[in-house]
């Protein structure tokens, strides 16, 4: 996925340079993104403003990873180098959005065993599907939800244990 | 009537405007986020919703999750209190676009009055006095043609602007591109839109404002004045009082007037208020404000209105519940604001509440959403709450305030009670009528904050 994202008139430069809102900017451009690939769309465009967002996906790769800048908040317990120890707590799964919470079929229940980029459920948003995915792969110990719950931000979702 | 209202906001005026509902026998529901989870909206709503991460440009400006929470929990309205989403006329088209209701004027309306230029040109075609200024002056060359047609001094603001932000004295022509570049930086960097105007600089005028109410139907009335002169030196206001003291009648009438012909032209509908520089006899409007502000309850406790109530019943489609000639003003009241704030120079302080004892008693009124233990978050204002006093005479109210400010206890951080008292002590404050330099003045670090015992 290519991602294409400025200004319009941010030539300046120095001290008179306009200051951008990253926060802003980047949570934009990862919901443009996550809009892309939820949606099957390969080009999606979103002008708000004098901020433009233009996000491509390679056609032939339907299953490219949406999340492709501006990483959310870590969805789960990262294991830098692979090998995860029996010591570590279960990596939570957290709620991005403000939805209702629908789970994928075939829905994951305790003791699924996931890959790190299964798609677990969506939050359903303003009529927009935002995937939630496992972010670790191992078993899932916890399913914090039901199929049509709302849930907000930060809500806890699923727990994985990355060592199993 | 509306059922259920979602409150786009928190601190004190998520607090108000629960207590407006519920009132009302309408439910509410929260939001907040990350950083608010202990806060007492959160607690005292019906419902809440996390709707992000402590900054609030993911939290509390983050339209799609705060208009999916007002969809899933049923809400049919959303209140914007201040600051935040309430005069962003996008969100209040989003809002309608999602059935929602928004309890405030027409996004049109919010339009057209947060662009400074195109609100003063309607005011100009209503007859409102306006300050002498020019249009959008798009380069210094354009600036200085027009500063040479005001006449110096002249301020240079931000069209998108507020605060005090991308605001410039310019005293002469030597200052001007100087002023005109970091004017236009500023104005960039905090509404991301650069572009200017020119208005001649009324020195030393008074701030006073006139607060109006109108509904679908056209019944449009005035709720009286208030004075915000003592300001900081970034022109955010710390006290207010209704009525406005050592005015002429005749000004004080003038204002009213055209504070509603003002309303009228635009067919205003919800809570809105008119800012104006007064200068002697002369009046000039600034802008309008088209929310509720942090200083109303000045106007309802001398009214006797509850200007948060009327903004739901007119959102309902309902109309005013009363006529012009049942208001009438009936004492004086006073605002102090109590922010978190070093008192020397403004600058916002972070840390957790150690004490929280708030004043009370006849007529005295606490609109805070402050509590023992609580986190003061560097991600929002510093306003913990607002001590509102009411009294037969001006001079009672001060000494009401005096008292309810020394009974006040803040511990943890640094506050705006010892600089609202040495106000309220000071004998040109006392005298009413003091101008916008007044307080500045007072703070500045050759002359020297007096303590509270001097």
């Amino acid at each position: 996925m290519t991602l294409a994202s400025r200004r319009a008139g941010e030539t300046g430069s120095g001290s008179n340079a306009p200051r951008v809102d990253w926060d802003l900017t980047l949570e934009r451009v990862r919901q443009a993104a996550e809009f892309c690939a939820s949606s099957g769309l390969v080009r999606y465009r979103v002008e708000e403003g004098d901020l433009e967002i233009e996000v491509r996906r390679r056609a032939a790769t339907p299953s490219a990873q949406p999340v492709a800048v501006a990483e959310p908040a870590p969805l789960a317990v990262p294991s830098p180098n692979g090998s995860a120890t029996h010591s570590r707590p279960p990596a939570v799964v957290k709620a991005e959005f403000v939805g209702i919470l629908r789970l994928a079929r075939p829905a994951v229940a305790e003791g699924s065993i996931v890959s790190d980029d299964r798609e677990l459920a969506y939050v359903e948003s303003l009529g927009v599907r935002n995937p939630v995915r496992s972010g670790a792969a191992g078993r899932v110990v916890a399913v914090h939800v039901d199929d049509g719950e709302p849930v907000e931000f930060g809500q806890p979702l699923f727990s994985i244990d990355p060592a199993a | 009537m509306l059922r259920k209202i979602l409150i786009a906001n928190r601190g004190e005026i998520a607090m108000r405007v629960i207590r407006a509902a519920h009132e009302l026998d309408i439910e509410t529901v929260a939001i907040f986020s990350e950083a608010d989870r202990g806060a007492l909206h959160v607690r005292n709503a019906d419902q809440a919703y996390c709707v992000g991460p402590g900054p609030a440009a993911r939290s509390y400006l983050n339209i799609p999750n705060i208009i999916s929470a007002a969809l899933i929990s049923g809400a049919d309205a959303v209140h914007p209190g201040y600051g935040f989403l309430a005069e962003n006329a996008r969100f209040a088209e989003i809002c309608a676009d999602h059935g929602l209701t928004f309890i405030g004027p027409t996004p049109d309306v919010i339009a057209k009055m947060g662009d400074k230029a195109t609100a003063k040109s309607i005011m100009h075609d209503a007859k409102v006095p306006t300050t002498p200024g020019s249009g959008i002056v798009a380069t210094p060359r354009d600036a200085a043609n027009a500063a040479k047609k005001i006449g110096y001094p002249v301020m240079l603001k931000a069209t998108a602007g507020g605060g005090g932000k991308g605001m410039r004295v310019v005293r002469n022509a030597a200052e001007l591109e100087h002023s005109f570049a970091t004017a236009q930086a500023e104005a960039e960097a905090n509404f991301k839109d650069g572009r200017l105007y020119m208005e001649k600089l009324i020195e030393a005028p008074r701030h006073i404002e006139v607060q109006v109410l109108g509904d679908a139907a056209g019944n449009v009335v005035h709720v009286g004045e208030r004075d915000c002169s003592v300001q900081k030196p970034s022109h955010q206001k710390l006290i207010e009082e209704a009525p406005a003291p050592a005015l002429d009648n005749k000004v004080r009438a003038r204002l009213h007037e055209v504070a509603l012909a003002a309303a009228r032209a635009v067919k205003y509908t919800s809570a809105g208020t008119l800012e104006f520089l007064v200068t002697g006899d002369d009046v000039y409007f600034m802008e309008m404000n088209t929310r509720i502000q942090v200083e109303h309850p000045v106007s309802e406790v001398v009214y006797g209105v509850d200007l948060v109530r009327e903004q739901i019943r007119i959102a309902s489609g309902e109309r005013l519940s009363f006529t012009q000639k049942d208001l009438v003003a009936r004492g004086h009241a006073i605002e102090c604001r109590i922010n978190a704030e070093d008192p020397q120079n403004f600058a916002p302080a972070a840390g957790t509440l150690s004490e929280c004892a708030l004043p009370g008693g006849y007529g005295v009124r606490v609109d805070a959403h402050a509590f023992a233990g609580m986190q003061i978050s560097p991600y929002y204002d510093s306003l913990l709450g607002k001590i509102i006093v009411v009294a037969e005479t001006r001079d009672e109210a001060i000494r009401r305030m005096e008292c309810a400010l020394r009974e006040t206890r803040i511990g943890g951080v640094k506050t705006t009670i010892d600089v609202c008292i040495a106000v309220l002590r000071d004998e040109r404050f006392r005298a009413g009528g003091v101008t916008i330099d007044f307080l500045p003045a007072l703070v500045a670090p050759s002359v020297g904050l007096p303590g509270p015992g001097s």
